[in-house]
């Protein structure tokens, strides 16, 4: 996280890890008395609360900001089509022998990006473009937590809804794993009893592992579809969370 | 079954376990999906593997993750001397309303998990789950065999506690019976 944090020039993924290192010291676990389990001294409880803040910020504003994550999917969609011509490689696929993986590089697939985003004709122009000219599809949807109320996957609904009303080409859906902060480890206090890190720390305590979802458009077709959505989402979510439900009695 | 029913049995079984006394951690509430899905049928197709403290799954994990995140379950620390809880939000009330069907269809076996295993400690459930590991993987039939098997694969559990959990399993099962046919159709 730190050298993430200092080569994306953000400072969230910043933390006092001399301090944290110091204060780490192999106690009892929660789950078991018996059994040892990685934990820390209470005096470097505020760089485990550092800790725990700094991957969430690096997960929420750069690991899954949705600018790489569409990218991310551009060039998904640029090497399963260039792949599947079988120029590199027959199969459509990258190689799964060793010596042909490891002889793969960044260079054989900057090369073709930079050929097909040259070449109309090219397999994966169009996601080489969004690319090479920076023509990446917008966000056009991010999860609200007012949604998850009415229907348990508002993203997905979302994005199934503008691919029916502007084409699946022109819509892309993106819900990377949620990622937990670990907080349940052992903390040492002052008078040398054993405790969980959230009973130590009230911040550790309301941390919660962020749910990130995105529908992302075609860059030409934003504004209309913004419109679109707004007149509509209420209506396509309620549809959807009745069809949930019928799904349930089926 | 899909992730978000599969989300919605989850629940289900969180709330069970906490109305019948469950500390609710996640080693519980591990131990609880699995005794659901192997003994009692439940079709939440978490793939298990035997880990430190027994069978575990990383998708139950993330589902608990998944829970957190979507406001279905709160971490609370009951005691500071043992590890954190997970009970139910007054949204994952609202969340089971909208699976009707799914929350009737396995109510009755969450209900038994929760009954036969809520009194229990990580310890226990460790012996427990690990035996039924044992029964539905293993073909080792003999309850002593699998005792012995129990204890090879966990040396800290001693023989007689080995053989005990074993036999705990065996009528586990045969009290499930009706419940599993019944969840089967």
């Amino acid at each position: 996280m730190l050298r993430d944090s200092h080569h994306t020039g953000v400072a969230y993924g910043k933390f006092d890890h001399y301090r944290l290192i110091d204060e780490i010291r192999i106690l009892p676990s929660n789950e078991s008395p018996t059994e040892p389990a990685l934990g820390i001294e209470e005096g470097g409880i505020y760089s485990a609360e550092a800790l725990a803040l700094a991957r969430y910020f690096m997960f929420s504003q750069v690991y899954y900001h949705p600018i790489r994550l569409i990218y991310d999917r551009h060039l998904k969609d640029f090497l399963a089509e260039w792949l599947a011509k079988g120029d590199l490689f027959t199969g459509g696929t990258f190689s799964t022998k060793i010596e042909e993986h490891l002889h793969t590089t960044d260079n054989e697939v900057n090369a073709a990006l930079l050929l097909a985003a040259r070449n109309l004709n090219a397999a994966g122009h169009d996601s080489a473009c969004r690319i090479v000219e920076r023509k990446h599809f917008h966000v056009l949807y991010e999860r609200n937590p007012s949604d998850i109320v009415l229907h348990s996957n508002p993203g997905e609904v979302i994005a199934s809804a503008a691919a029916k009303q502007f084409g699946e080409k022109a819509i892309r859906y993106s819900k990377p794993k949620i990622k937990d902060t670990a907080t349940d480890f052992p903390v040492k206090t002052r008078d040398g009893r054993i405790a969980p890190a959230i009973s130590v720390s009230h911040v550790l305590a309301k941390l919660k592992p962020a749910a990130i979802d995105y529908v992302f458009i075609d860059p030409e077709l934003l504004r209309t579809a913004e419109k679109w959505l707004a007149e509509e989402r209420k209506k396509i979510l309620e549809v959807a969370a009745k069809e949930e439900q019928e799904g349930d009695r089926k | 079954m899909n992730p978000t029913l599969r989300l919605a049995v989850f629940a289900l079984l969180d709330k069970e376990m906490n109305n019948h006394g469950s500390w609710c951690g996640e080693t519980h509430l591990q131990k609880a999906t699995f005794v659901l899905q192997e003994l009692l049928g439940a079709k939440t197709g978490y793939d298990f593997i035997l880990y430190k403290y027994g069978p575990f799954s990383f998708e139950v994990r993330d589902d608990i993750s998944l829970m957190r995140a979507n406001g279905l379950i709160d971490v609370i620390v009951r005691d500071p001397q043992y590890g954190p809880s997970y009970v139910p939000t007054p949204f994952a009330e609202v969340f089971l309303q909208r699976f009707p069907k799914t929350v009737e269809a396995h109510h009755a076996q969450a209900k038994f998990v929760a009954e036969n295993l809520g009194s229990k400690n990580v310890s226990d459930l460790e012996r427990i789950a690990t035996a039924l590991f044992i029964r539905k993987r293993s073909k080792v039939k003999s309850r002593e065999r699998r005792a012995e098997e129990l204890v090879r694969l966990k040396p800290h559990i001693s023989g007689p506690d080995a053989l005990q959990a074993t036999k705990d399993v065996d009528v586990l099962a045969e009290r499930s019976k009706a419940l599993v046919m019944h969840a089967h159709g």
